[in-house]
């Protein structure tokens, strides 16, 4: 088989905006109330969560590596903040910070097992996810737990300008992501990383050290999206992450980014995590239960395969 | 006693990759009982002929005739059903298998389905002996030296009873031991009538026992004829296409009395006992046979290898580096050897690959201005002479240009140290002469340039002095009047004392 | 045939330590509960890990040719629920077992055609699949059902030695298996894909059977579960595909291909079992095997490079 689509990485992010414009145009259409605002805003506030994961989970793929470990931290982010609430923080700030700091700390070991251990990425996280798995049911039991924390109420209900917080917090981490990584010396850094790491290293990339920083990256992206997770619905429970694994994976390859590194971007990713709530969206509109969804979710990811990597040694 | 008999021919063979051409019009026969060498510098379309023979590519345009059928490209299947076997440089052996396996592999006797292990072990031992492996049949192929490798690749070869035998550079990793086993069974064969090609390099070898020569230069046949009445001369004029003297430009010394580099009993995993001063606006040639610890003690200095020193001092450093990165702040540089594998992002283009270790390096500044990147990559491109239109992928560039490209990314960062791996491997005539050109360039500029190179030629014409390395030490450290090829050769295989300078 | 022993034999290099360590809890546990020396209670033992022996198995063959398999867990769940629901009626518990390993087959080889031909990486492959089989078991029983005939629980999970003689049958065929072209060509296609292509294996064909076989035992796992449990359940198998990995790193099989040994799959599995049920029976909570498993397989991954930095410390 010889043929290879010769896309550029501009081309196979557009594709997944194409393919939203289609189905928003034909389900508006064809089902009532669909395309209201309403309803496009709340489709789009779901997938601020696997935005979110999404910025971490791009930077680490695009880097040559793979976070299994970010749904076990969404959990842990959503089941943490309530105990690191203290009385004297009033506008809880002060727990945010705390819950983010947790979050970094977790992204932040695998990054010291992958970039300084040289463990392969698959086997680190995967490893930190069933820990934390672990760890999390002792800790909380398999109660849920209620937020009361007045910046993250604020968080999952204001709105400013009509467009709801939750949104404009997604919208201003992705640009600081794109800038970061389209615009900085670093970020070209990370293309390197994911095509070449001898070479990379040989050219002087610190390769360690921008490891480092891209899975407590990871990590941090997975807390925020906790966080939002935990405004929207008003509590976390074990297990409140457990879907955000395989969509975030998915939003990332749906938006033309390589699974197997040194190409892609994040404004793909944004695509793909809409193009996901705009599918779940439909399904239930359908009344497809969760097996199908499961089943198309899959089926997106291979037929994404073609277009975005192919293991060359085989 | 040779017989005219053509077991395998090639008319018209031209191949092209990425549009640049590698083999142009070229014909070859190979007849039985005839030993047929392929001579040719680096990069001029060897390897890509023996993979065509091999059915392992496809030409794009010719035909190939073997057992009297004429084809337009064969496939390895079809290869392997003809009797024709190779032995490649990138060894095709399964490291955790055992010897045995690895010869068999593919070929074994099978019966009710299941190999015949009673048959293979017969089979095995057999060629084992010929091949002189001695070592235990069920050993893991990785638990050997890359030497004793190239011995089980070659039974391997042998193991399907080929009747074209064809051997890329086969003795480069050989003792001479071995090599003296290898042209043995090379004899033994063609009294038997297998055709056999062979490359190499090596020129003594090609006049001790081959009878036919074919020369390749830059992709083009430049001769086909017996090798009676030939000399080493001769076969470098048909190479190289002028006298040999006419590839370097003429020696200058640039360098001069202050040192950038002292190094007293520097070691590594692979090296000890290294004393070495560099001065500024040298070029210091690093000889000897292949794997004697040369790229271990660059990649030692360079920070990438572990190492030790009871003295070190490059620049401001006073140890040895402990990662690259400390290393390019003090002003080095490293071409690596493998350009494809360790030097370079194939996939990206030419201008990130410029760009990279300019963007690597830690600034104050962390935004990119593409403004600024693009007149940067533009005036290395001038610089030296890297063609076309720079968003191409690097992997779209001729072998030489992919090196200039190796090279000239280093040049922003104003490296006064330049650690070059074999920069010419794989590059063809006309560039090898742009790059010695630049090397006694930047050699005039100030920068000290410490070049390993496995092509004697180019330490005896461009090097002030030459440390020839030898089981992981200098065995001799030559000035430029005495680095002639014989001195170097001959502290290569232990053989001279050499001169301290 | 003295040839091929010999050849084995040298294979069980590196396996010395494991059996030490393997012995050493196999007696410490006998000692705390004396109860699996009887005839009885060895075979409870057995009858407990044979799951995750076939599954740590299953884990093995796909990690000999160079790849993953994250969809082992889906595939016991697909395999229990296809097992429950397919041996009333006219099936009957043949054509339900035949039906159960036939089903893993297609699947496994499907997924290796996937795999093998499109030339992509199997994590990914495997990960989107896991999703598809998921969700094909949700739909087939979307909450545990179904039900196994008592005969057969009575026979695979009862009071007869049905599993060790499945296991030692496993052995046997494996054995039997490598000593064919195709065998060898499995681990030659995953120590050097590019090297054993040339030398004229069939490494496609090899490749895809090994993804068979990995589909028909994970499957078979999902039967003997469903077996064990009387009924079908689609999510049962999540643990699974965790634990299949752990067990197959610990058994000093390589996730770059073309090196590990089957029984040393087994060993590893066993040490796992033997530790769950030392944990079990020290009254620590369940989850608690999930964070010893990441801890397990992080310091096996990670013991060489450990090793390494502390050599040089010294």
């Amino acid at each position: 088989m010889r043929f290879r689509l010769a896309m550029t990485d501009t081309t196979r992010a557009a594709l997944p905006y194409g393919l939203i414009v289609l189905l928003w145009v034909v389900a508006g259409a064809v089902l009532p109330g669909f395309a209201k605002p309403g309803h496009i805003r709340y489709m789009i506030e779901l997938a601020a969560v696997i935005g979110l994961v999404g910025i971490g989970q791009t930077l680490v793929v695009i880097g040559g590596g793979i976070d299994l470990s970010v749904a076990a931290t969404i959990t842990v982010a959503a089941i943490v903040m309530p105990l690191v609430s203290f009385a004297p923080d009033t506008t809880g700030i002060g727990a945010i910070v705390l819950t983010l700091a947790v979050a970094g700390g977790i992204g932040a070991i695998n990054g010291i097992g992958i970039g300084y251990l040289g463990l392969p990425p698959l086997i680190m996280t995967l490893a930190t996810a069933t820990t934390l798995q672990g760890l999390l049911v002792i800790i909380a039991g398999g109660s849920a737990v209620t937020v009361n924390n007045p910046l993250l109420v604020w968080l999952g209900s204001a709105r400013i300008i009509g467009i709801p917080v939750d949104i404009l917090v997604w919208a201003a981490i992705a640009a600081l992501c794109l800038a970061w990584l389209h615009g900085t010396r670093t970020g070209a850094t990370v293309f390197a990383l994911g095509t070449n790491p001898l070479a990379s290293r040989l050219s002087g990339v610190a390769e360690r050290r921008v490891t480092l920083m891209l899975y407590a990256v990871s990590g941090l992206t997975a807390g925020c999206a906790g966080l939002l997770l935990l405004a929207m619905n008003g509590q976390g429970y074990v297990g409140i992450g457990d879907p955000y694994l395989l969509s975030s994976i998915a939003a990332v390859v749906l938006g033309g980014t390589s699974i197997l590194g040194g190409r892609g971007t994040y404004a793909g990713t944004i695509a793909g995590a809409i193009l996901l709530v705009t599918m779940t969206a439909l399904i239930t509109v359908v009344n497809a239960s969760a097996g199908w969804r499961s089943i198309i979710l899959g089926c997106l990811i291979l037929g994404m395969l073609p277009l975005s990597g192919r293991d060359q040694n085989r | 006693m040779a017989d005219d008999r053509v077991l395998l021919s090639a008319a018209g063979i031209s191949k092209s990759f990425f549009g640049n051409p590698v083999l142009r019009d070229v014909s070859i026969a190979l007849a039985a009982g005839r030993i047929h060498a392929l001579l040719g510098e680096n990069g001029a379309g060897k390897s890509t002929l023996i993979n065509i023979l091999s059915g392992a590519l496809p030409p794009n345009g010719g035909t190939i005739t073997i057992a009297g059928q004429t084809l337009p490209a064969l496939r390895p299947a079809t290869a392997r059903g003809f009797g024709i076997a190779v032995v490649q440089q990138e060894l095709s052996l399964m490291p955790h298998l055992s010897i045995a396996e690895n010869i068999a592999l593919g070929a074994a006797p099978k019966r009710f389905g299941l190999i015949d292990y009673g048959a293979v072990k017969e089979r095995v031992t057999a060629i084992a002996r010929e091949t002189g492996i001695t070592e235990p049949l069920d050993l893991p192929v990785n638990k050997l030296a890359l030497g004793r490798r190239q011995m089980v690749e070659i039974a391997k070869a042998l193991f399907r009873n080929p009747k074209v035998l064809i051997l890329d550079e086969p003795t480069s990793s050989l003792s001479a031991h071995d090599v003296a086993i290898l042209v043995g069974l090379i004899r033994k064969l063609k009294g038997q009538g297998l055709a056999i090609l062979y490359i190499s390099h090596r020129l003594n070898e090609i006049l001790d026992f081959c009878d036919h020569v074919t020369v390749l230069k830059d992709g083009a046949l430049t001769a086909d004829r017996p090798l009676a009445g030939m000399d080493a001369q001769g076969l470098v004029r048909l190479m190289v296409g002028r006298d040999p003297n006419d590839l370097f430009p003429p020696f200058r010394s640039s360098a001069r009395d202050e040192l950038v580099l002292a190094l007293q009993n520097f070691r590594t995993a692979a090296v000890s006992g290294i004393d070495l001063k560099l001065r500024r606006g040298e070029i210091l040639g690093l000889g000897g046979l292949v794997g004697q610890g040369q790229e271990d003690f660059l990649l030692g200095l360079y920070g990438a290898a572990e190492a030790a020193a009871d003295r070190f001092e490059a620049g401001d450093a006073k140890a040895p580096f402990r990662d690259v990165m400390a290393a390019n702040r003090a002003g080095l540089a490293y071409v690596p050897a493998d350009r494809k594998k360790e030097g370079l992002l194939l996939p990206h283009s030419i201008d990130l690959n410029l760009l990279l270790p300019s963007l690597a390096r830690s600034s104050a500044r962390m935004f990119r201005k593409r403004d600024a990147e693009r007149a940067l990559t533009e005036s290395l491109a001038a610089q030296l002479s890297i063609r076309g239109d720079r968003k191409r992928p690097v992997q779209a560039l001729s072998g030489g240009n992919q090196q200039k490209v190796a090279l000239a990314k280093w040049l922003p960062l104003s490296p006064s140290i330049l650690l070059l791996n074999d920069p010419t491997r794989g590059v063809d005539v006309a560039t090898k002469r742009e790059i010695y050109l630049a090397l006694q360039a930047m050699a005039a500029e100030g920068k000290a340039v410490l070049l390993l190179s496995s092509d004697t030629p180019e330490l005896v014409h461009l090097c002030d002095r030459v440390a020839v390395f030898h089981k992981g030490r200098i065995a001799a450290l030559l000035d430029h009047a005495a680095a002639s090829e014989e001195a170097i050769v001959g502290a290569a295989l232990g053989v001279n004392h050499g001169v301290a300078a | 045939m003295s040839l091929y022993w010999a050849i084995q034999w040298r294979r069980n290099e590196g396996l010395g330590a494991l059996f030490l360590v393997l012995a050493g809890f196999l007696i410490l546990y006998a000692i705390l509960f004396p109860g699996i020396l009887s005839i009885g209670g060895a075979g409870r033992f057995v009858q407990n890990w044979f799951p995750m022996a076939l599954v740590a198995v299953a884990q093995a063959v796909i990690m000999l040719t160079g790849g993953i398999d994250l969809s082992i867990g889906a595939m016991v769940g697909l395999g229990s629920v296809v097992a429950a629901t397919s041996m009333g009626g006219a099936f009957g518990i043949a054509g339900g077992t035949a039906a159960t390993l036939g089903m893993g087959a297609a699947v496994g080889a499907a997924v290796g055609v996937i795999v093998s031909i499109g030339r992509y990486p199997a994590i990914i492959v495997t990960l989107a699949t896991s999703f598809i089989i998921g969700g094909a078991a949700l739909l087939i029983l979307p909450r545990p059902g179904g039900a196994i005939p008592p005969e057969l629980s009575e026979f695979l999970a009862g009071d007869h030695p049905t599993a060790v003689l499945m296991l030692i049958l496993l052995i046997l065929g494996w054995k039997l298996y490598q000593a064919t072209p195709l065998g060898m060509g499995l681990v030659a296609g995953g120590d050097n894909p590019i090297g054993a292509y040339r030398s004229g294996v069939a490494t496609r064909t090899a490749r895809i059977f090994a993804y068979a076989l990995s589909g028909l035992l994970t499957a078979c796992a999902g039967l003997y579960v469903a077996a064990q449990t009387g009924s079908g359940d689609p999510v049962i198998g999540q643990p699974f595909t965790l634990a299949a990995i752990a067990a197959a790193v610990l058994g000093g099989v390589s996730f770059l291909g073309g090196q590990g040994t089957l029984r040393g799959a087994l060993a590893g599995s066993l040490l796992m079992s033997v530790l769950i049920n030392v944990m079990f029976f020290m009254n620590l909570p369940p989850v608690a095997q999930y964070v010893v498993q990441g801890l397990i397989i992080v310091i096996t991954v990670a013991l060489p490079q450990l090793k390494r930095m502390l050599r040089r410390i010294a």
